[in-house]
């Protein structure tokens, strides 16, 4: 029987020192900050087409529950890059001098079917059939701050009324937003239209209007890294951002613009089947992942006119502080900005 | 053999001394007895918050690991300053109190019944078991859809939360109750009525109260469990904003807020042990 002798031991640990460094040295490892949602597809396709390993990175993903935790991640240093709404929470990171929006991701335009406005069924035959009559009616968001809070306020500015007219009621998680709005329990919310087709092809649940009626190119999402990765390696971001724009062409062209072929679409399907909607079959999850696909910005330009539109209504409802800038919160040295 | 002489020598030694002079025996039992030392605690507790603070200020410790205390102060103050002190504990008190009040009670009528009654404690027992290590957290889809996001999930988390420890409590109470008491009292030809009146109930109320410690303590912790739907008010909900906008201060001025509570309780419930546990001393 072999003996594992302390000698062959140190060998081993040696080798498999010098193997782990040589790795290190022939690829940058990054965490990608994921949330299950198939707006953060392109990074799954860029990995699983291999973009980013042409620009020399080795992505592992890390997949976060919501926004928030993940924004947090990225501040300390644990994941590197990430792609969300812009909440609070990232604000008040970005103040601290710990975080950047680098680009932009999901945008609302007026050809591509966006966000949706939803009412319970309760509140729709009580008249609520436009959003005008929100007025007076409680409104489901995840949490203070969040793009759900935002979306309500944008509705309640355009039609007239004061914002404290339209009652938020934070419910912390998307499906507990979803269990209120089908018992009736809130009368409305708003919500990307792949979740939102799936609500209102029950009985519960009745659309009332679109979100891009409400906010003129809303940019939805962000990229962003921690303001150490700007600073120390721009290069590395440059790199990122490079492979994540091949993977935003692919899925624009098989989703949005449905250019690709059926063949390559599927096989983008299966890649994204890997980390959304995973605990289906994939003949199950293919319709969902396809359903409601929103335009992610080529090369991940980003709309600083609605980013500022964001902060500005963060700053009047006193929720950051009031010295956050524009410059503090954006780095537009990286992509197109428009 | 040598024991006994070296014993027998020095027990004979004292007597053989002049017994006028008798030497007296300094008293050797006392020791392991806490004094309190009421000055410390604030000492203690002035130290730490000095070194937070300065390991703020200095920037030994970073601003997104944790704020300096004063300016978790500085938020305390404008939360009393704004008036929305008042309102988060009102909001937090009122379901706080009823929540716990009503899984107070559940659980002692429960845990007696268990105590009491072989036919409750078959059936009955089992299912708290099975039902206690439920995490309440994780019903919370199914308490909106139950209990609307009104007062009515809030002050459910709470009940479930206070019930199950609070039925253990008082049924491990029950049964610790000296069985010589009971067989005293059945000698007596006292009723079981009289018994339960006045020797069990009694006799188990030492481990209720320290059940109510526990769950006093749960209560406070499912607070913020209980504010994560819907509610607009509240030290829970004041905190769980905090965490997601990422305000610091805000967040440990709500924790520091809960911290009090906490003491207030048990200083409460420590009025409640003197009065309810005369008897014994």
């Amino acid at each position: 029987m072999y003996r594992f002798s302390r000698r062959t031991f140190g060998a081993l640990v040696l080798a498999g020192a010098v193997a782990a460094g040589t790795g290190a040295q022939a690829a940058d490892k990054i965490n990608v900050g994921i949330l299950s949602l198939a707006s953060h597809s392109p990074s799954i396709i860029a990995e699983a087409k291999g973009y980013f390993a042409e620009q020399d990175l080795e992505v592992a993903f890390v997949s976060f529950q919501a926004a928030q935790p993940m924004a947090v991640a990225i501040a300390s240093g644990d994941v590197d890059f990430g792609m969300t709404a812009i909440s609070g929470g990232l604000i008040s990171l970005a103040d601290k001098g710990v975080i950047k929006v680098i680009g932009g991701a999901l945008q609302e335009t007026p050809e591509i079917e966006g966000q949706k406005i939803l009412v319970s069924k309760a509140a729709h035959d009580a008249g609520v059939t436009t959003p005008a009559a929100l007025k007076g009616r409680s409104f489901g968001i995840t949490t203070t701050g969040s793009s759900f809070h935002y979306m309500a306020h944008k509705i309640a500015d355009k039609e007239g009324f004061a914002r404290s007219e339209i009652q938020v009621k934070p419910l912390q998680k998307v499906p507990a937003v979803i269990a209120a709005l089908k018992s009736g329990q809130i009368d409305a919310w708003s919500i990307v239209p792949n979740i939102a087709s799936g609500l209102t092809k029950g009985p519960e649940v009745v659309e009332i209007g679109k979100v891009s009626d409400y906010i003129d190119n809303y940019q939805v999402t962000t990229v962003f890294t921690s303001t150490a990765n700007v600073a120390d390696k721009p290069d590395l971001v440059k790199r990122f951002l490079a492979g994540l724009s091949k993977g935003i062409a692919d899925y624009n062209a098989a989703l949005v613009d449905k250019s690709m072929s059926e063949e390559d679409t599927a096989a983008i399907v299966a890649m994204i089947h890997k980390y959304i909607y995973a605990d289906q079959p994939l003949d199950k999850a293919d319709p969902r992942i396809r359903a409601g696909a929103m335009r992610i910005n080529e090369s991940a330009a980003l709309s600083l006119a609605s980013v500022e539109d964001q902060l500005e209504w963060f700053k009047s409802e006193g929720l950051v502080p009031e010295g956050v800038t524009m410059e503090k919160l954006v780095d537009t040295s990286f992509v197109e900005t428009r | 053999m040598s024991h006994e002489t070296a014993a027998s020598e020095a027990s004979a030694a004292p007597a053989s001394a002049d017994p006028a002079v008798q030497r007296p025996v300094p008293f050797r039992g006392g020791g392991f007895v806490h004094r309190p030392l009421g000055s410390v605690a604030p000492v203690v507790f002035l130290a730490i918050l000095a070194l937070w603070e300065i390991g703020a200020r200095s920037g030994f410790i970073s601003p997104i690991a944790l704020p300096a205390p004063s300016e978790a102060f500085g938020a305390l103050v404008d939360l009393a300053t704004t008036g929305m002190l008042w309102k988060h504990l009102g909001a937090s008190l009122y379901r706080l109190v009823v929540g716990w009040t009503l899984g107070s009670l559940l659980g002692i009528a429960f845990g007696l019944a268990i105590g009491l009654f072989s036919l409750a404690r078959s059936g009955l027992l089992p299912l708290v078991s099975a039902l206690f290590p439920v995490p309440k957290i994780a019903l919370l889809p199914l308490f909106i859809i139950w209990f609307g996001i009104g007062e009515g999930s809030k002050v459910a988390t709470i009940l479930f939360g206070t019930f199950f420890p609070t039925v253990i409590a008082t049924y491990a109470g029950v049964d610790n109750v000296d069985r010589n008491l009971i067989r005293m009292g059945q000698s007596f030809g006292l009723s079981w009525l009289s018994i339960v009146r006045k020797i069990i109930v009694p006799g188990a109320m030492p481990a209720i109260l320290s059940g109510f410690r526990i769950s006093a303590s749960i209560a406070i912790v499912l607070l913020v469990a209980a504010e994560m739907i819907g509610a607009e008010f509240g030290i829970g909900a004041y905190i769980l904003m905090a965490g997601a906008l990422f305000a610091l201060d805000q967040l440990i001025a709500g924790v520091a807020l809960l911290s009090v509570l906490g003491l207030c309780i048990s200083w409460l419930i420590g009025r409640a042990e003197k009065r309810l546990l005369s008897w014994r001393s």
